[in-house]
């Protein structure tokens, strides 16, 4: 929110620079996020008379001009056509730097010197709203009253600086300049300057308010209607102190009566309506719910239908205004307006909030409406209101004023401990010091021994407990104090035993063992496209993701059920910007719906997903990468196919420990490949962290190294192919009996020698006695059985 | 006789001292040792020895044999030593070819400063806890004391399922939950994913936080000030400095915005701190006595502190990561720096 530093001088005496009123408010809480200077680029500009205009010797399209500029006469070469001997105008001399970038040097111009620019009011950062003639195409004419050699910013009352400040929801109240100049009143220990609110009357004037307006009150959500009536409208420019203050808050000047309104606004908190009285039918206000379907045009020219959440303003028939948001075009002010009702009301905040979200409408009155105006500022307000009516001589105010209001609104007493503020803020301040803060800030306090009776102020809704007075003390008294406090870690509060959480500990190991193995770790979007599941070919409940109502675009609209997406996406872009190779991971979550559209909170699952695409890196790298993983929570698992539907149904497989699937990984299935625009030689794997978090700890059963030397045999076998080696394994454990020691495959072979469908699988095997040395027969013996059950269960030959 | 060996022995010497190779030594060893060799011709001598002399001059010769064998077995191996040297000297590789095996991946910055961050709070005494993303309307803001259409709610634009189901927008929702189960005095820090309706250079609808709270009889903003001071210190480096401003949150009360004295200058002002010195990391308070009471915790006796730490500036000013959006693209040749 703006305000100015001049504005706020209205209301408290300020004896400190703006930075060091920046400084202090935002050291309490009022963030100063930017200081404007408004005449950054008004330097080296005066007020200046043109005396004599003469041809330039050398061309036709350039005059030049002697120029008063207040202590001497200056020659200025312009090539301008709205000059005039006589025209009052701003003058840029050198060592100007205008807004527009120029910088203005002596110079010569076809060889006659020109010592200064004549500037338009573009090049003074002001338009015709502001100032008449600034939107001229040509140099600004300024009045003749205008005195020569004056700094422009002066003379066009641009001299001022503007604060944007942060406030915060809870201070509502400071939404206003009179709201910020109670704090600087505070922070200064200055007393606040009486607000002229007064404006003179008639008061044996039959004629009141009530003969031009009338009001009812028929909702709730209206806390305080208050209504006055002014007659002999003026509407006119308004006097440029007053555009100066709006225009330097941003707010366009109009004409009179709107500026009023929007002056208050700005100076008060209180937002204003202004009727054209004629257009009130009935000469009834009714402020209500708005009907079913219920149509309104407003002044942004679009038109909404209303529904009974909405409260309007109306006449004894029709919508005037979206209460609190918007007027409507059908009684808004005009140029010819001669009789106005105004406005000063009160709303529920909650109302004025849906509304301005439901038709998406955001004004600086909703702003301050939905952060709560006070019941009192309603009366402050209107008559703040009349009184600049008065001043600027633009209407009579009529007697009277209508005052509807069903909230009460009064001072509250709460009771603060001394010690308990000292307790919440961990260091020690005197009783004296607090009341004396509390006091400044309108917070009337009484010190009885450790108690503060507070008398707190009606604007100071935010505050209703010890805290919120800890609050008060300490934003005053600087928290710069705790730059000295000088306690042990914890010395107030009790020793507790720290824990990591136990899925993030296991995660931290296994996130170890892929950077190890190469991985890049990575971090994305829980958040993925529509059309996720339709790219993964998931078909079952997968298929239904949570949609976010309000999504910022279809890109990151839904909540991720499988982390396959966002692993592929990755390792997609990286290989459009020509990253080819690429092992990475993530640590993340899926949601899964119980059931859509929601009831209740969905199942969050964990899981730690891996993709790679890598030249020679195949299923079974990735085989060994698992390995890895698994072997950091338990000392086996097994496999079987897989069926998931994004991998290729041949090169996958399924990780099941205790029965469950508790991961999977393989090549992604080609479909999916090409949905995503990778390479087809695309491994993917994901692990059920989740589970694997549950699993007990991993724990060994050793066996006594053999006493007796262990035999190795090598024996290579030719099988059909669909032979796996897993179960070739196993028969060749079990043909071993009592004497298997380990078998291990090392070689695998097939050419076309061996045949179509066929391969050779060389296992090593060894063998060992708990209770000898074997000798040779032993061992023959062994292997004989074993390349028998080899040949009758699988059909295998010795090669 | 003895005179005779005195002098074979000392001869012997000279030559294993003047020896210029293994050849020449085997010759030396030849010439005394061997079957012709001088001390050999010695020993066949000793016939005409007097019987009683021959213990005396048997040690002497035994003492001069083992005094040439210990000089030319330790001018032996020098000999091999210097052959070994010679021959590694060849064998001399070049130890700036690149390493073999399996190059190492990175841990993404954002995870690796919740890693540092959780080790730290766990060694502080903090227990880790977790809660859901996609959260209920009610643990998200009504419990920290922000009801439906309070105007805090502006602060956060949030992404909405339904009317009372929201993607959290803060790790607090984790507070009001655990708020409900636990006994003071605890220590619990939440860290995780939050989401908000909000995206720019400077914004991701999708960031990191890492939220902490301290429930127990006596604890002040002081403890506060002294946990967040330790905790930054051990993140951002010996020197860290912390600093208070005035904020507003609606489930602490007093609030205040948590300034980090700038790693790169020093608090002197530079470009990772806009010149300010300070980094913005994060929002603190102590516990709004509100929220106790939502929570069903005795207000009266118990004081609380919280904190809620954005892990994205953290790990972009710890990592000096340009642009925050880098971080999500999740580029290979930005994840190779992490290594």
């Amino acid at each position: 929110m703006k305000i100015t530093y001049n504005w706020l001088k209205d209301f408290v005496d300020i004896d400190v620079s703006p930075e060091e009123l920046a400084k202090k408010l935002t050291n309490a809480g009022m963030e100063v996020e930017e200081i404007i200077y408004q005449n950054e680029h008004l330097h080296h500009v005066v007020v200046g008379k043109i005396l004599k205009i003469e041809r330039h010797p050398q061309a036709d399209k350039l005059v030049v001009c002697q120029v008063d500029i207040g202590k001497e006469t200056t020659q200025i070469i312009t090539a301008a056509t709205n000059v005039f001997e006589g025209a009052v105008v701003p003058v840029s001399l050198p060592g100007a730097d205008l807004v527009n970038g120029v910088k203005i040097e002596v110079s010569r111009l076809r060889g006659v010197e020109s010592r200064g620019m004549f500037c338009s009011g573009e090049e003074l950062g002001i338009d015709e709203n502001y100032f008449e003639g600034a939107g001229v195409n040509g140099i600004l004419i300024l009045p003749n009253d205008f005195k020569v050699g004056t700094p422009i910013d002066k003379a066009l009352m641009l001299d001022d600086v503007i604060f944007d400040v942060g406030v915060t929801p809870n201070r509502a109240d400071c939404m206003s300049v009179i709201g910020l100049a109670r704090e600087v009143c505070a922070l200064l220990g200055r007393p606040m300057k009486k607000v002229n609110l007064n404006f003179p009357i008639d008061i044996y004037s039959k004629d009141t308010v009530r003969n031009y307006v009338n009001v009812t009150v028929e909702t709730a959500n209206c806390y305080r209607y208050m209504a006055g009536a002014i007659t002999d409208v003026k509407i006119q420019r308004s006097p440029l102190w007053m555009r100066a203050r709006l225009n330097a808050v941003d707010i366009k000047p109009i004409s009179t009566m709107v500026d009023i309104t929007n002056y208050v606004l700005i100076e008060m908190g209180q937002p204003l309506h202004a009727f054209d009285q004629t257009h009130i039918g009935g000469q009834k206000i009714v402020v209500r719910q708005a009907r079913e379907g219920e149509k309104i045009t407003v002044l942004n020219h679009n038109t909404y239908t209303l529904d009974k959440d909405v409260m309007v303003i109306a006449d004894e028939e029709k919508p005037m205004v979206i209460a609190g948001v918007i007027g409507g075009t059908n009684s808004c002010i005009e140029q010819d307006t001669k009789t106005v009702v105004l406005e000063a009301a009160v709303f529920d905040l909650k109302n004025i909030r849906l509304t301005s979200r439901k038709i998406g409408v955001r004004t600086d009155s909703s702003a301050r409406y939905e952060k709560g105006v006070n019941v009192a500022n309603a009366e402050m307000g209107l008559c703040r209101a009349l009184h600049l009516v008065s001043k600027l001589g633009c209407g009579k105010v009529v007697r009277g004023v209508i005052d509807i209001s069903s909230k009460k609104n009064e001072a509250r007493d709460i009771v603060g401990s001394v010690s308990e503020i000292n307790s919440i803020l961990g260091v020690t301040i005197p009783a004296s010091k607090m009341k004396n803060i509390l006091d400044n800030l309108g917070i009337e306090t009484k010190v009885v021994g450790d108690r503060l009776e507070c008398k707190v102020p009606p604007y100071r809704e935010d505050i209703s407990n010890c805290n919120d007075l800890a609050e008060e003390v300490i934003r005053m008294y600087g928290y710069d104090v705790y730059d000295k406090v000088d306690i042990a870690l914890f010395e107030n509060a009790r020793v507790t035993e720290g824990q990591n959480h136990p899925r993030l500990a296991m995660e931290r190991k296994m996130r170890g063992v892929l950077v190890d193995y190469g991985f890049n770790e990575t971090v994305n979007y829980s958040l993925v496209p529509s059309n996720m599941a339709e790219k993964l070919l998931l078909e079952d409940e997968r298929k239904n993701m949570i949609r976010v109502s309000n999504p910022i675009s279809d890109e990151i609209s839904c909540l991720r059920t499988s982390m396959a997406h966002s692993l592929l996406s990755v390792l997609s872009y990286n290989q459009r910007v020509g990253n080819k190779d690429a092992r990475l991971f993530e640590a993340g979550r899926i949601y899964l719906p119980k059931e859509l559209p929601l009831k209740e909170l969905p199942v969050e699952k964990n899981r730690l997903a891996l993709v790679v695409h890598e030249n020679g890196f195949d299923f079974f790298n990735m085989k060994w990468v698992i390995e890895g993983l698994m072997s950091t929570v338990c000392s086996s698992f097994a496999l079987q196919r897989s069926t998931e539907p994004y991998l290729h149904p041949g090169v996958s497989a399924d990780i099941i420990v205790d029965d469950k699937v508790v991961g999977r990984f393989g090549q992604i299935h080609p479909l999916v490949a090409k949905n995503y625009e990778v390479s087809e030689k695309t491994y993917y794997a994901e692990l059920d962290t989740s589970f694997l978090a549950e699993l007990p700890a991993k724990r060994y059963s050793v066996k006594a190294v053999p006493k007796f030397p262990v035999v190795e045999r090598d024996i290579a076998i030719v099988v059909d192919e669909d032979k796996t080696v897993e179960e070739l394994s196993k028969a060749i454990k079990s043909a071993c009996g009592k004497l298997f020691y380990g078998v291990k495959l090392f070689d695998i072979y097939r050419s076309s020698a061996l045949g179509e469908g066929k391969k050779s699988l060389a296992f090593n095997i060894r063998l060992s006695d708990e209770n000898k040395t074997l000798t040779e027969e032993d061992v023959t013996g062994v292997i004989n059985k074993v390349l028998k059950a080899l040949s009758f269960r699988f059909g295998a030959v010795l090669r | 006789m003895e005179q005779e060996l005195l002098l074979i022995k000392e001869n012997a010497l000279k030559d294993i001292k003047g020896a210029l190779d293994a050849k020449s030594l085997s010759d030396v060893k030849v010439k005394y040792l061997g079957k012709a060799g001088e001390l050999t011709a010695v020993l066949r001598n000793m016939r005409s020895v007097a019987p009683e002399d021959r213990p005396k001059i048997g040690s002497i010769v035994n003492e001069v044999r083992t005094c040439i064998e210990e000089a030319l077995s330790q001018k032996e191996k020098a000999f091999e030593r210097e052959a070994l040297s010679a021959k590694l000297q060849g064998e001399k590789i070049d130890i700036t070819e690149p390493s073999k095996g399996q190059e190492k991946g990175s841990i993404h910055p954002i995870m690796s400063v919740l890693d540092e961050l959780i080790d730290i709070c766990v060694d502080m005494g903090f227990t880790v806890v977790e809660g859901p993303e996609v959260e209920s309307d009610y643990y998200n803001f009504e419990a920290m004391n922000t009801p439906k259409n309070h105007p805090a709610r502006d602060m956060q634009d949030s992404f909405y399922i339904t009317e009372n189901i929201l993607l959290r927008t803060q790790t607090s929702a984790v507070q009001s939950r655990e708020l409900e189960t636990r006994k003071p005095p605890f220590k619990i820090i939440a860290p995780g994913k939050t989401y908000r309706n909000d995206s720019d250079s400077t914004h991701s609808p999708v960031f990191h936080q890492l939220e902490g709270l301290v429930v127990d009889e006596n604890v002040s903003m002081a403890d506060l000030k002294i946990m967040l001071s330790e905790m930054m210190r051990r993140l951002y480096g010996e020197g860290t400095k912390v600093r208070f401003r005035p904020s507003y949150f609606p489930f602490t009360e007093p609030s205040v915005e948590v300034d980090v004295s700038c790693p790169n200058c020093h608090g002197q002002g530079c470009k990772t701190c806009k010149g300010t010195g300070f980094l913005e990391i994060l929002g603190a308070g102590v516990v709004n006595p509100k929220v106790f009471e939502i929570a069903g915790i005795d207000s009266k006796k118990y004081k609380g502190f919280a904190f809620g730490i954005g892990i994205e500036r953290s790990a972009m000013v710890l990592n000096s990561v340009p642009d925050l959006r880098t971080m999500y693209r999740n580029d290979v040749r930005f994840l190779n720096q992490m290594k």
